[in-house]
């Protein structure tokens, strides 16, 4: 009997074990608590490319890849609109860039525009603050054609005067605009507060400069910038490096010697106040935009891998300090992050992100946590070093996704100055990176006695309960980010628009 | 894909092109942009001779005991994969009084399951220089990784963890603070944007109330509110099991290695119920609606839309190139007459939106100070009764169809966008290779199929929505005959809860 129950207890058991996740008897069951290890580390490959110095001046490069039929090309002018734009004329670049579009010696702006459409690519423009690009990509097959045309573009625009005043409206309503968005509202006050009104870095188009220029500024701007002297082009994708050399040498005949490397020397960056609250009122706001920082370091100080591994624990990825917090744990943000704005000059540190408007204050008083932490009450740890080393090295392989992030990639060393074998030293640079460093470079460049908080909200809700923190007075700022009038009481409801 | 979708994801400020998308899909400039790829390096081919050649994944797929569907796609450009998990479940299957719930769910997705504690997901994914979001549709939720190809089992890991033991570790603290960082996910995205409460007061003005596509995916701040800890239990039983699901890996993989590891870590996971999906006709208006919506805005912009079809639909194939006709470059129809020529518009958009089974076609306009709504309205409509009795030219097919080879070659160079595109075929068309056929399908419309849709669908009734600053309701296009959008879902200044 007691040998029989036994056997239909086996039995029993057996039956349970199948019928649990189907795994057949004799299979060990899997154990999920257990961690899959990573297999063999891959090698990291870092494209090759050939560069060449062409006889008018420009720099060739030229980055085989085979993968696809598409070809991203791209010339890159080293310096932007602050080393050739008047001060009075801020915005003159990006209209320039835009004014290429409208037409040429030969072909009227919609006749560029349906020759590009019929080649199925089209011809990006921009003039940023240090440097400017016109590119494209297209197929193997549409290469020479789209080539050509960008080189009608550049070297033969007629920049018809009807056209510069409609993007001139264009630019005039994108200004009005602007002024609808906190976030941006946010950035070009920090940026002032910082900056100052002298500093290229403080200053951005406004409807005054916008509304002095001229065709003749615009043909002036042009000559001086769109010379060969300051000029990379980068090629990658379906390409022969002979060929395409043979293919732009002769595309760019008339594209003859001229222009300058130019120089970058900023001012100096006035003197940061004494930390202060800079609140901008926007009325009815759900949330209040936060940007946290001060004038940093250049693109070639040599801290930058130890700012980066800095950065990247700070505010640089989703488990960051400042997200992991005020985001994960808190609630009172959909994520918040933090930057250096690496350029030729001081570009600034930042961290900030929306806030629900109710929780102002004590996202502040988190804000200020973290950066406290990073700067000495909460060190590094060895895990969060090591997590972030990992983190960058193996992310290297995203520099390189596509044929134009490639390119981008490459050119962006030329631009800064850095070594070709950048991307190859990148991993050890990154790992040579200690805590001393991280450490020292937080109390050199995170100077919280002259921090700038900038917040844009609604300032009936949020101003007293932010007074309230304690943290640093508060000045009021309008949306241009000049001192708004005084009003009774500072934190009511009849403060001024 | 010939039309868009909406979705809205777990990370904001890591994805800049969520934000992109949703700021230009308001002007109307999504497809285009959505044309251009980004990511890594891709596949196979190595030289092309025609378009049709080039339209090519290479894929497998096969489906295991439990339902799960799977499909493999190899691509050695990098050493990196993606691993992409659809379920197919979107808000469209909330009920009314709880909307937002399957993207607030997919955001619990992320708070860690029976054996993987909160944060491990984002060591093994962002923490070894990959990344992982998730993103919630109408129709479809989805959870992906990218990482270094040699951490492909522990990501296969992660998703089976969360498929098959996501309720382990739930509690109601988790769900709640996930609901705080959606209700800021709301503000930043919609309430806190300008014009970004268009897109649901379209869905509630098209759909009769109660209509599963009558409420916008993220979901009012009242229903948020609501969901319950049953809610998420009862959510995931439903719909979050392998026979609702289909698993994409598509890179650096190794074909036998990865179903080893898809056998070892889903096999288990206990089939669930058949889901059933509510079948739902495209909609027809009974009558034409003119609302108008004060924003706090300075520039008014006038919507027009229509109910049309979802893209299961062969009209969408006509629809989406009327869409580039009227507005896909300067020479289009509707930007041609208004941006350029009449210059009473700065910007005109026109596209089809489609989901799974519904959709809409949209035009939006931005004026130039000095013309009104109620004029640009008229000179719209003149436009689209022209283009109706002529129907495109010839040339302009040829632009409208000129740029699809290039945008999917563009759609190549990324794992993670591959991956999307044969889930899209697989979830909603049975077919992962659906791509080619949807390639082909838009190539092969005729200038008569364009005039047919043209002239069956513009001519119904519509809703018209005149974006006004506060106070300015006489800015609306016909404003007389306007009916105010009431603020029904504004939260009460500061709260949180």
């Amino acid at each position: 009997m007691k040998q029989h129950n036994r056997l239909i207890k086996l039995v029993l058991a057996i039956a349970l074990l199948a019928s649990f996740g189907g795994a057949s008897f004799g299979q060990q069951p899997l154990d999920r608590t257990k961690v899959p290890a990573p297999g063999k580390t891959p090698q990291l490959s870092v494209p090759t490319w050939t560069k060449t110095a062409l006889p008018n001046g420009a720099t060739l490069i030229v980055c085989e890849s085979h993968n696809l039929p598409l070809v991203s090309f791209t010339i890159t002018f080293v310096g932007g609109a602050n080393q050739f734009e008047p001060a009075d004329r801020r915005g003159l670049a990006a209209m320039t860039a835009s004014m290429l579009s409208e037409g040429t010696t030969t072909r009227t702006g919609d006749q560029l525009s349906d020759a590009l459409q019929l080649l199925g690519t089209n011809v990006g423009n921009g003039i940023g603050s240090e440097e400017g690009t016109m590119g494209f990509v297209s197929t193997t097959a549409k290469f020479p054609a789209t080539l050509a045309i960008l080189e009608d573009m550049m070297l033969n625009p007629s920049f018809p005067a009807d056209a510069l005043e409609r993007l001139r409206a264009r630019t005039l309503i994108g200004l009005t605009q602007a002024k609808d968005q906190p976030v941006i509202i946010s950035g070009q006050v920090f940026a002032k507060v910082l900056y100052g009104s002298q500093h290229p870095y403080g200053q951005r188009a406004t409807e005054a400069s916008i509304k002095a220029l001229t065709r003749d500024d615009v043909m002036a701007f042009h000559k001086a910038y769109y010379q060969p002297a300051h000029a990379i082009i980068t090629v990658v994708g379906d390409v022969n490096p002979a060929s395409v050399k043979r293919t732009i040498t002769e595309t760019f005949k008339p594209w003859i010697k001229a222009g300058n490397q130019p120089s970058f020397n900023y001012p100096l960056v006035p003197a940061q106040g004494t930390a202060a609250i800079y609140l901008v009122d926007k009325p009815g706001a759900a949330q209040s935009v936060f940007n946290i920082g001060l004038p940093g370091p250049p693109r070639n100080t040599p801290d930058y891998f130890a700012l980066l591994v800095l950065n990247h624990i700070l505010g640089g990825q989703f488990q960051s300090r400042l997200n992991y917090n005020i985001r994960e744990v808190h609630g009172y943000s959909y994520g918040v992050n933090s930057s250096f704005a690496y350029g030729k000059g001081p570009g600034a540190f930042r961290a900030g992100g929306s806030v629900v408007s109710g929780k102002t204050d004590a996202a502040l008083i988190e804000f200020m946590k973290e950066l406290h932490g990073i700067v000495g009450e909460r060190p590094v740890t060895d895990e969060e070093l090591k997590t972030s080393k990992d983190a960058l090295i193996q992310g290297l392989p995203r520099n390189f996704g596509s044929v134009s992030s490639t390119g981008g990639s490459i050119t962006n060393l030329m631009v800064q100055g850095l070594p070709d074998d950048y991307y190859q030293r990148y991993a050890a640079n990154v790992s040579a990176v200690t805590k001393d460093d991280l450490l020292r470079v937080a109390k050199r460049y995170l100077d919280l006695d002259h921090l700038a908080i900038v917040i844009v909200g609604d300032r009936s809700s949020v101003e007293a309960p932010l007074k309230a923190t304690g943290v640093a007075p508060i000045k009021i700022l309008d949306l241009e980010g000049n001192p708004a009038p005084v009003s009774a009481g500072g934190s009511t409801n009849n403060a001024p628009k | 894909m010939p039309s868009m979708n909406l979705s809205i994801t777990r990370i904001g400020w890591l994805k800049r092109t969520a934000i992109g998308v949703a700021a230009l899909l308001a002007l109307g400039l999504a497809q285009q942009f959505l044309a251009s790829g980004n990511g890594s390096v891709a596949t196979a081919q190595r030289k092309t001779t025609s378009s049709a050649d080039a339209i090519k994944i290479p894929f497998e797929s096969y489906k295991l005991a439990n339902g799960l569907n799977v499909i493999l796609s190899i691509d050695r450009a990098t050493p990196t994969v993606a691993v992409n998990l659809w379920y197919h479940v979107g808000s469209k299957n909330e009920v009314p009084g709880r909307t937002g719930f399957a993207h607030l769910f997919e955001h619990v997705m992320f708070t860690g399951s029976g054996h993987v504690p909160y944060g491990l997901h984002d060591k093994l994914t962002e923490g070894i220089g990959g990344n992982n979001n998730g993103s919630t549709t109408n129709d479809r939720t989805n959870y992906y990784e990218i990482v270094p190809s040699n951490y492909l089992e522990s990501a296969l890991w992660l998703e089976s963890d969360r498929m098959g033991f996501l309720l382990d570790k739930l509690d109601l603290a988790k769900l709640n603070a996930q609901r705080d960082i959606v209700k800021n996910e709301r503000r930043q995205s919609y309430d806190n944007q300008p014009y970004g409460r268009v897109s649901e007061i379209f869905s509630a003005a098209i759909y009769p109330k109660s209509h599963p596509y009558s409420w916008p995916v993220i979901g009012s701040m009242e229903d948020l509110s609501r969901a319950s800890e049953d809610d998420v239990k009862d959510f995931f039983r439903l719909y979050y099991s392998p026979n609702n699901a289909t698993l994409a890996v598509v890179g650096d993989i190794d074909i036998a290695q990865t179903k080893a590891w898809i056998a070892k870590y889903f096999n288990d996971l206990p089939q669930g119920q058949p889901v059933t999906r509510p079948s739902m006709a495209p909609v027809k208006l009974e009558s034409a609606k003119r609302l108008v919506y004060e924003d706090r805005v300075q520039i008014p912009r006038l919507y027009i839309q229509w109910p049309t079809v979802g893209d299961k639909h062969e009209d969408i194939y006509p629809l989406s190139l009327m869409g580039s006709i009227l507005t896909g470059s300067r020479t289009a129809r509707l930007t041609k007459a208004l941006v350029y020529d009449s210059q009473a518009a700065t910007q005109v958009g026109a596209f089809q939106r489609g989901n799974e089974d519904v959709g809409e076609f949209q035009i939006v306009v931005i004026p130039r100070p000095g013309h009104s709504l109620t004029e640009l309205e008229g000179a719209v409509d003149a436009i689209l009764q022209k283009f109706m009795n002529e129907g495109p030219t010839a040339e302009e097919m040829q632009k409208a169809t000129s740029g699809r080879e290039l945008s999917f070659l563009r759609g190549l160079e990324s794992n993670l966008g591959k991956a999307n595109q044969l889930l899209d075929g697989a979830v909603f068309h049975g077919d992962p290779g659906f791509f080619r056929t949807d390639y082909l399908k838009t190539l092969s419309v005729t200038a008569a199929d364009v005039k047919r849709v043209a002239n069956n669908y513009l001519p119904r009734a519509r809703v018209v929505l005149s974006v006004v600053p506060k106070g300015k309701k006489d800015q609306a296009s016909k404003a007389a005959e306007s009916q105010t959008v009431v603020e029904q879902r504004a939260e009460v200044r500061g709260g949180k809860s």
